[in-house]
């Protein structure tokens, strides 16, 4: 039994690590494959200026970059790169890759980790509630509400918020993640200033998100309450309260717990269009970007970090279930 | 029990400092005009990050440039009316255009207190030669360049007139830091921001896209007028100028009447210098090498509909002659085509294209029906909409091919298009862009937008011209060559020109109202001129 879980946790190392294999390599071919390169500027957007390279200097450049060695070469020098922890440098914003990663992740880990946070908390009750009133008053409320929430598209519902509660009410600040060139602040200061800034992106996300883990919730509650032991805890007397927080819910975790590590999967594309709306200096716009600039490395770098989210939310979901639910983990060891 | 505790305590922490503040710490919008000896003047525009402002680091498109020339100061500057001495007192041009001859100013010390020599000057030159400095455009054009005291001399390998203007923008460096550099898009300590020009740059960060600009109080030349210029985060730019936290925005022509009303706003129309083209490729499209067959596609393009349709009036219609009016060398007396669809049929059937038979194609004299594959941007879809539209009543059939930007670029860049719509700024520029618009593939290497033009235009007239005023260093003659070119396109119609876009720019006056927009440039912040004082080298030119 303990020789059989290591091979079984050696095997799924492996197919973690295969995983990302192939997701690195597909990293680097994609880009490459998109037409155009990253020094090819024809057309600018709207009212922009373009600086114009002649060829030789762009030759220049394909060489320091060494995009100028053929395919395997390149493929080999960005492995061993990668290897020693070296994302490579951003052709574009001229900066090493991990350090533009590491200065904006911290942001849109705090408007993703917060919306998941205060939507499955709220999705959780409320669907709970939903799930023990069913058919009831509050729950014939609750229902079209939240799906009418959940349908409304994120840029839209930051819009409106934006419109209303920061231009209008001017309750909070127009957008960006803090105040800026405002002089030092103590820490306290500055705590406040970044949850102010945060607030409507974060809401706005949580509102877009509840809805589904309210749902989610409410089915896998109302199928729990529906059990045998359920009843006999309501026959022993015990408060509704009570039966739901230690009995059904644990019981109810499992789709909760594979939505939240979903979310969290999906961290970085997950906030783009919030970013935009209130211009949050998130990894979402900086992915957008890249991808239109054609900055190879940059683009390798975000793409390994979404891949390096998934894969760790999937551990992390196959640790926690089995913690959950103890017959995941044997029911594959009773196979023959 | 604890956790959920904590929880709620948190919640409500957030909800609680989310309306504990004020409306009042926000930045007046009124109340701060300048008068003398009153607060510092700072004035705050639209940010996003457009790179470290240094004359290598900045991002190739947008408008990192113009942040980096508030601290880097260059021989010639831009005044409404043309290119100023700046850096450079004065300067001869002498052998036909082969040497220049610039005498640097004296007393100019970079923002580290060091003095600016000839030599700084020399170094700047080789060295943008050397590194592609993304606002210079002197490569591989100069043969050798000496400091003698207080002169730079420049030789050319060949003639070329534009050199001036190339010569004139190149952002001047300081060598004593300069000469270490071998990487300079990668060179991003503080130091690769120390320049000689009007503002020091105090803050910058990337990923909120901020930039913060203090005066330069010991800059040699006009007063700074700002103190500090802050570039800040915008998501909605109306909303922010409302609540006072931007001092100059666009406006869009459907929010005009909300603003135009209310004296305390200034709104200004933007030169139109960022302009569409419509390519032509005769090389790929036998049909098209026919004179008739071109100008019946321009008489068949509503280009004033195409301002009303897509820009909403913001914009002018495309001159055949392809300077926009509002550049400084355009000229009116060119062959004009209105919108005349039947004209445009006429000279179809003129070419020997016929529709048969009621059909609503026509025909090539083989039988085929005559059809053009259109590329284009999604951005351009609608345009490309209308113009196969308007080709369609004339009997031309139009496919319209849309992919991602970079994928237009690069085929238009190997010319494997039929017709393509391009669109890009700088239109307002030298006039030697005629050259590689009208014959890019022939005479640059450059991959510039101008030179992705008009693949298979043979006209040795036309090409005469170009290389004549591409030589031409005596000013008046230089004019009146670009004038006779534009009559010659307007006549052949190498390309069409769909639209140039003339946006609104709004500011309040009361505030701060320097504002100047330079000969050859559509945006009134990008003016280094805007920010300072009109005296000296600035003076304004009747």
């Amino acid at each position: 039994m303990e020789m059989k879980a290591t091979e079984q946790n050696r095997r799924r190392f492996f197919d973690y690590l295969f995983t990302l294999f192939i997701v690195v390599s597909l990293n680097f071919a994609l880009p490459r494959l998109m037409p155009g390169d990253p020094f090819l500027y024809l057309s600018g957007d709207h009212g922009e200026e373009i600086a114009r390279f002649s060829t030789d200097q762009i030759d220049a450049y394909r060489h320091q970059y060494g995009l100028d060695k053929p395919w395997p070469a390149q493929y080999a020098a960005s492995l061993f790169a990668l290897l020693r922890g070296d994302l490579g440098y951003s052709i574009y914003y001229n900066k090493e890759v991990s350090t533009i990663l590491l200065n904006r992740l911290p942001w849109t880990l705090l408007l993703v980790l917060s919306a998941v946070f205060f939507s499955t908390v709220i999705g959780c009750l409320l669907g709970s509630l939903s799930a023990s009133f069913r058919g009831k008053a509050l729950d014939r409320l609750l229902y079209p509400l939240m799906i009418a929430v959940a349908e409304i598209p994120a840029f839209l519902l930051g819009l409106m918020l934006l419109f209303f509660l920061a231009a209008g009410l001017r309750l909070f600040p127009l957008s960006g993640a803090m105040t800026h060139f405002a002089g030092t602040a103590g820490f306290w200061h500055t705590f406040v200033d970044i949850a102010h800034h945060a607030f409507l992106p974060v809401l706005t996300l949580t509102m877009v998100r509840t809805g589904a883990m309210y749902l989610l919730a409410r089915n896998a509650m109302t199928t729990v309450l529906a059990r045998d032991y359920v009843r006999t805890a309501r026959a022993k007397g015990l408060s509704t309260a009570r039966i739901l927080a230690r009995h059904s819910l644990r019981n109810a975790m499992v789709p909760i717990v594979t939505r939240v590590f979903l979310s969290l999967g999906g961290l970085v594309g997950g906030a783009i269009l919030v970013e935009n709306v209130f211009a949050y200096p998130g990894l979402g716009r900086l992915m957008r970007e890249s991808v239109l600039v054609h900055d190879y490395p940059m683009i390798q770098g975000i793409f390994l970090l979404v891949t390096g989210a998934v894969l760790s939310a999937n551990f992390l979901a196959d640790c926690i279930y089995r913690r959950l639910d103890p017959r995941i983990g044997l029911s594959t060891e009773v196979q023959p | 029990m604890t956790t959920k505790r904590l929880l709620l305590f948190s919640l409500l922490l957030f909800l609680v400092a989310a309306c504990d503040r004020e409306p009042s710490e926000r930045p007046k919008a009124q109340d701060s005009t300048q008068k003398c000896g009153a607060a510092p003047l700072v004035i705050r525009l639209e940010g996003g990050d457009w790179g470290y402002p240094s004359p290598f680091a900045h991002y190739p498109r947008g408008p990192g440039g113009f942040k980096m020339a508030l601290i880097f100061d260059s021989l010639l500057e831009r005044d409404e009316k043309g290119l100023i001495p700046w850096l450079a007192e004065d300067y001869t041009i002498q052998e036909n255009g082969l040497v220049y001859r610039f005498k640097i100013r004296k007393n100019v010390r970079w923002q580290d207190g060091k003095p600016l020599t000839p030599e700084d000057v020399a170094f700047s030159f080789k060295y943008a030669d050397r590194h592609a400095a993304t606002w210079s455009y002197i490569h591989e054009s100069v043969q050798e360049v000496s400091a003698d005291g207080d002169t730079v001399m420049v030789r050319l390998k060949e003639p070329l007139a534009l050199m001036l203007d190339s010569l004139g923008r190149t952002r001047i460096i300081p060598k004593h830091i300069w000469e270490k550099v071998e990487r300079p898009k990668e060179f991003t300590t503080p130091e690769a921001t120390i320049g000689c020009g009007p503002y020091l740059l105090t803050e910058y960060s990337k990923e909120h896209g901020t930039y913060r600009f203090q005066a330069n109080k010991d800059y040699w030349g006009p007063k700074p007028r700002i103190d500090s210029i802050e570039f800040v985060p915008v998501s909605e730019p109306i909303l922010a100028y409302e609540n006072g936290e931007l001092d100059m925005i666009a406006v869009t022509p459907d929010l005009l009447p909300r603003f135009t009303a209310d004296p305390a706003n200034k709104i200004v129309r933007n030169p139109a210098f960022w302009g569409y083209r419509l390519l032509l490729n005769q090389k790929d499209l036998e049909l098209l090498r026919d004179v008739r067959v071109r100008r019946a596609l321009v008489y068949a393009i509503n280009r004033s509909e195409l301002v009303e349709k897509i820009e909403r009036g913001a914009g002018v219609p495309g001159s055949l002659g392809i300077l926009p009016p509002d550049h400084i060398m355009a000229v009116g007396d060119i062959r004009q085509y209105p919108f005349d669809p039947a004209a445009a049929r006429t000279l179809l059937e003129e070419a020997g294209l016929h529709a048969t038979g009621g059909e609503a194609l026509r025909l090539l004299p083989s039988g085929e029906k005559v059809s053009m594959e259109l590329l284009c941007s999604g951005q351009e879809v609608r345009m490309a909409e209308l113009l196969r539209q308007w080709l369609a009543e004339v009997g031309i059939e139009i496919t319209i091919r849309s992919v991602d930007g970079k994928t237009r670029d690069d085929r238009v860049r190997r010319q494997a298009y039929q017709l393509a719509i391009i669109g890009h700024g700088g239109w307002g520029g030298d006039a030697g862009y005629l050259v590689s618009h009208l014959v890019g593939d022939v005479f640059t290497q450059d991959a510039s937008p101008s030179a992705s033009g008009t693949a298979g235009l043979v006209n040795p007239e036309l090409l005469g011209l170009l290389v004549q005023q591409n030589v031409e260093v005596d000013p008046e003659k230089r004019r009146q060559l670009i004038g006779e070119i534009q009559r010659k396109a307007a006549e052949l119609v190498p390309e069409i020109p769909l639209y140039y876009t003339a946006g609104r720019t709004m500011y309040r006056p009361a505030k701060y109202d320097g504002w100047i927009n330079m000969f050859d440039h559509h945006s009134l912040q990008h003016s280094k001129l805007s920010y300072l004082e009109r005296t000296g080298p600035a003076a304004i030119r009747r």
